[in-house]
């Protein structure tokens, strides 16, 4: 048997429909599942207003089964005669069996009575109404409405329902409408009426009256007619799939046309162009070979044909109107330098508490002049003052009060054009770069500085006004703005300790937002630390414990921390570190409470603790030469070279002698090797076998 | 079609729909939803349909008229039809054949586009329909305004007048647009436009802007303590205090921190309003009907 359920609607969000058709499919399955019903295929499909199960391949009924019934205990449900009581009556009754027709069954606990009943399968149809009736009204949409009186909620009004078990109508009742067999085509294609005989006919029934209802369907059909126009006029299409499928969700009929844009146009800087034709009209973007832009666009439209040209000539002049709007805009723009702007930041509120954007900046920058003068950088602090608000200035320009999404980009083209050095103008355009971890960081020290500082003050301050995101909340992106903080820092190689960066953004925000600086200084220092793990082990590649063994040792400095997590990832599954992370944990239990003292080589006796002193010397030695100058691999490998010893000390050896002279001695040694293993990891956050 | 066709046009064909068609409202604002016609008539239960042109002034927008696509002042036509009908799209599409817009040589398409006014307490979720890829109705389902949940529902049409006429006369400037009787739009709202972009944004006296915004704030509060409270006066000074805040956001003279809180001195009167409006039908027993009460009965 076939099975088909379409919801006509009106359109429903792009953007919900996916998900939708997920809830569909997982409803549906669920349901015949629940009811014992394996149907070949189900699948649900959609376009801009429908919404379509179809079920292939389900047998027509439930098979009738056969069940045995236990009641109560046969010494209960018989006199001692063999007559029936009440309560072998009773149970009867209940199974809809004549009381002879009961059993006598032996079990675990007893002999029972037993009644065997034969349940008959219920149709399909009518399982599938009990599903539709309870899967369609309740799924969810991102945001849900309602109409008309506003008795029902649901992602758009509901207008029609088709319910068919094969040729058959199925009496299902959605939003107050019965179902029937009749539905409507497309809206210009071929409006009217429409008849469904039988529920496999529908696809081919709707491809007749316009409507492609396989999403993957359309898809195909703008992957091929798009290639097939760009083809026409020598270009490629931009490769777009998410444009794409956000497309085969606004239509029922798949179709595109190409049309062309005025050359004066390319002359704009290209990321004008393209978020006029991408983001605003939503047309795919035709390139040459070399992936310049072409004069020519590709404009999706929900129906087969363009049949008098005017869809083509709406588009063209839409696109022309948008473009000379842009045009208009950078013209404007360009009439004041930048820097004209700058002034004007003081109206741009950047946060009601932490104050306007012109404040921001000057905080930013500050934080980045100190950043420069710990890394060491070649940056003058006066440039890097000017440049912090310069990079801003776009905000309040023409083209980004219009386009927002082209911040950065702009002040990137208009401070190109005004002869800035390249250092400044490429500062403009990627400072707000790398989104998270996405992304290159900003290609000059004057950008990454900046960036970073920015970052900085924006955490900062609205850790300082108490915006800290808290599970799935995260509406200022600082997860992302903390990710790209330690992206810069770690890709441009800066020592600098960001703990105590952390302290002197918090101080600058202060002022605005009140409050102490420890509380929000230590909040963000443990915020940043857990980014900094997740670097390690998204971007490093590290495993977790490696991170955290590392991130033990300091997680503030972090081209160090970088470096030792590589470092200890590339050793830990030797078998001498297996025994060290065990052993160390030892260190760490034993050591725990016992007072500081002083080592006195002379107290030592047993060989295996003068050993484990002499190899702790020469570690303690080495790691005083390799650890400034980063080289953590062969510092790892020193400690490697502890393992044995230290096995056999704690098996030769009884720290807590009696004598408290020699068991303090002991633990004195133990100490000072645990400290210095703790400047490059914690070992016993490693999770090795038997540890 | 010149621009007053195309407002006498969609007039008479959502007259014929059973609208009342309404005049602009003569206070200033932002937009058609913001005449009581609108922000009141789609509270509580009493079905309304209705019809009208407003100009809508957003003096942020303006351009001194250099600008050939942006307006200090633009006209909508604004049609509340509630409750929603069930028909709601089709009698949409038909009223763009009214315009000489037959749909079946055309693309159009209805993409979500949800509306929100902080200053109203209200939103709704709909589209923009596009045309041939230019936006030339915006189309909502209010849900909620003045803070209150609406039932029925409300279907609310806003065609951007200048817009279609650019679109459907192919001209490069709004300025060009035909208006009727021979008269370009430039020749009538051109010099306008330029005067207003100098008041708002050279001119406009801050200090006394800021005087008549506390002024009519507290008057609103006046006509909403008065008993009965008065409701559209009440909506009158908040509509001015709405206005004169544009103004002063034109003229750069509300600082970051001030904004927000001034919004939401708005909004809290937007929200008196709506109530003392509902308590005010409600108490005349819903003059023009109450479907919900006719469903319970039956």
């Amino acid at each position: 048997m076939e099975l088909l359920l379409e919801v006509l609607t009106e359109e429903i969000p792009a953007a919900a429909l996916p998900g939708v058709r997920r809830q569909l499919e997982e409803g549906f399955r669920k349901g015949f599942a629940a009811a014992a019903l394996e149907p070949e295929s189900v699948r649900a499909l959609s376009t801009a207003r429908r919404l379509v199960v179809r079920v292939a391949g389900v047998p027509a009924r439930q098979e009738d089964r056969t069940e045995v019934l236990t009641g109560p205990p046969a010494r209960v449900a018989f006199a001692p005669d063999g007559t029936p009581t009440k309560a072998a009556e009773g149970f009867a009754r209940k199974a809809g069996v004549p009381v002879e027709a009961l059993e006598r069954v032996a079990t675990e606990k007893g002999e029972y009575v037993a009644a065997t009943v034969h349940v008959a399968g219920r149709p399909t149809p009518e399982i599938f109404r009990g599903i539709v009736e309870s899967v369609v009204p309740s799924l969810r949409f991102p945001k849900m409405m309602r109409w008309g009186l506003g008795r029902y909620l649901f992602g758009r009004p509901v207008h029609g329902v088709v319910a068919l078990a094969d040729g058959d109508v199925v009496p299902v009742e959605l939003f107050g409408i019965a179902a029937g067999r009749s539905t409507v085509g497309h809206r210009v294609e071929s409006p009217g009426e429409v008849t469904i005989p039988h529920a496999s006919e529908y696809e081919v029934v709707m491809e007749a009256v316009g409507v492609e209802v396989d999403p993957a369907a359309r898809r195909t059909v703008f992957e091929e007619r798009a290639a097939e126009l760009a083809a026409q006029v020598g270009c490629r299409v931009h490769p777009d799939p998410a444009l794409i499928a956000e497309h085969v969700e606004l239509v029922e009929c798949p179709g595109i046309v190409l049309g062309a844009i005025e050359e004066r146009f390319l002359e704009l800087p290209p990321e004008v162009v393209v978020t006029t034709l991408r983001h605003h009209q939503k047309c795919l973007i035709l390139e040459h070979a070399d992936g310049s832009l072409a004069p020519h666009f590709l404009a999706v439209i929900d129906r087969r044909h363009d049949p008098e040209g005017l869809i083509r000539q709406g588009n063209e002049w839409v696109i022309r109107a948008r473009l000379a709007d842009a045009a208009f805009f950078f013209a404007e723009d360009r009439k004041r330098p930048l820097a004209d702007l700058v002034p004007e930041l003081e109206r741009v509120e950047f946060h009601r508490t932490l104050g306007s954007m012109a404040e921001k900046a000057a905080r930013g920058a500050e934080l980045a002049v100190a950043l420069a003068e710990a890394s060491g950088l070649d940056l003058d602090p006066a440039e890097l003052r000017r440049v912090a608000p310069l990079v801003k200035a776009d905000l309040v320009t023409n083209m980004v009060g219009e386009f927002p999404e082209l911040q950065g980009v702009m002040g990137g083209h208009y401070l190109r054009l005004e002869g800035e050095p390249e250092a400044v103008w490429t500062a403009a355009r990627d400072h707000y770069r790398p989104v998270g971890f996405e992304g290159p960081v900003p290609a000059s020290d004057l950008g990454r500085a900046l960036a970073a500082g920015d970052r900085l003050d924006t955490l900062a301050g609205l850790f300082a006004v108490g915006e800290i995101p808290t599970g799935s909340k995260d509406p200022f992106g600082l997860r992302r703005a903390a990710q790209a903080l330690v992206k810069i820092v770690v890709e441009s190689g800066w020592t600098v300790d960001l703990g105590t960066l952390v302290r002197r953004a918090v101080e600058g925000v202060v002022p605005k937002s009140g409050g102490e600086v420890e509380p929000t200084a230590g909040a963000l220092e443990s915020f940043l630390a857990d980014r900094v793990r997740r670097y390690l082990v998204d971007v490093t590649g590290v495993s977790g414990d490696t991170a955290d063994a590392v991130l033990a040792s300091g997680w503030t400095v972090l081209p160090l921390v970088v470096a030792r997590a590589e470092a200890l990832e590339a050793v830990r599954e030797r078998p001498e570190f297996r025994s060290l992370a065990l052993a160390f944990k030892r260190v760490r239990n034993i050591t725990a409470d016992q007072p500081d003292g002083a080592i006195d080589p002379g107290l030592f006796d047993d060989p295996a603790e003068r050993d484990l002193h002499a190899a702790w010397e020469a570690f303690h030695a080495r790691l005083a030469e390799l650890e400034p100058a980063g080289r953590y691999g062969e510092a790892f490998d020193a400690m490697g070279g502890i393992a044995q010893v230290l096995d056999r000390f704690f098996v030769e050896v009884l720290v807590m002698a009696d004598d408290p002279a020699v068991r303090a001695n002991r633990v004195a040694l133990l100490k000072a090797l645990g400290r210095d293993f703790l400047r490059l990891a914690d070992l016993s956050k490693l999770q090795v076998e038997g540890g | 079609m010149d621009l007053q066709t195309l407002i006498l046009s969609l007039e008479r064909y959502w007259a014929e729909q059973g609208c009342v068609l309404q005049q602009p409202f003569d206070v200033e604002v932002g937009a058609g939803t913001m005449h009581p016609e609108t922000f009141l008539r789609v509270l509580g239960p009493e079905p309304y349909r209705v019809a009208y042109v407003q100009p809508s002034r957003r003096p942020a927008d303006a351009r001194y008229g250099e600008n050939p696509f942006r307006l200090g002042k633009h006209l909508q036509l604004q049609v509340i039809l509630k409750p929603s009908p069930d028909d709601v799209q089709e009698l949409y599409l038909r009223s763009l054949h009214a315009i000489g817009i037959d749909p079946a040589v055309h693309d159009i398409r209805f993409e979500e586009d949800n509306w929100e006014s902080p200053t109203l307490g209200a939103w709704g979720v709909g589209w923009q329909v596009l045309l041939d890829g230019m936006e030339i109705t915006q189309f909502t389902y209010f849900q909620q305004a003045g803070g209150i949940d609406l039932a029925p529902i409300s279907a609310e049409l806003t065609y951007g007048l200048e817009r279609i006429a650019m679109f459907i006369q192919r001209k490069d400037s709004i300025y060009d647009i035909e208006w009727g009787g021979g008269v370009r739009y430039g020749e009538v709202r051109l010099k306008e436009e330029w005067e207003a972009s100098v008041y708002g944004f050279e001119v406009a006296d801050v200090a006394m802007l800021q005087r008549q915004l506390e002024d009519w704030e507290r008057e609103a509060v006046r006509c909403l303590e008065h008993e009965p409270p008065l409701v559209l006066p009440a909506l009158e000074a908040t509509l001015k205090t709405s206005h004169l805040f544009n103004l002063l956001d034109a003229r750069g003279a509300i600082s970051v921190t001030e904004r927000v809180g001034m919004i939401g001195r708005i909004r809290r009167n937007a929200l008196r309003v709506a109530r003392a409006y509902v308590e005010q039908r409600e108490a005349e027993g819903y003059p023009l009907g109450n479907p919900l009460a006719d469903e319970g009965g039956a």
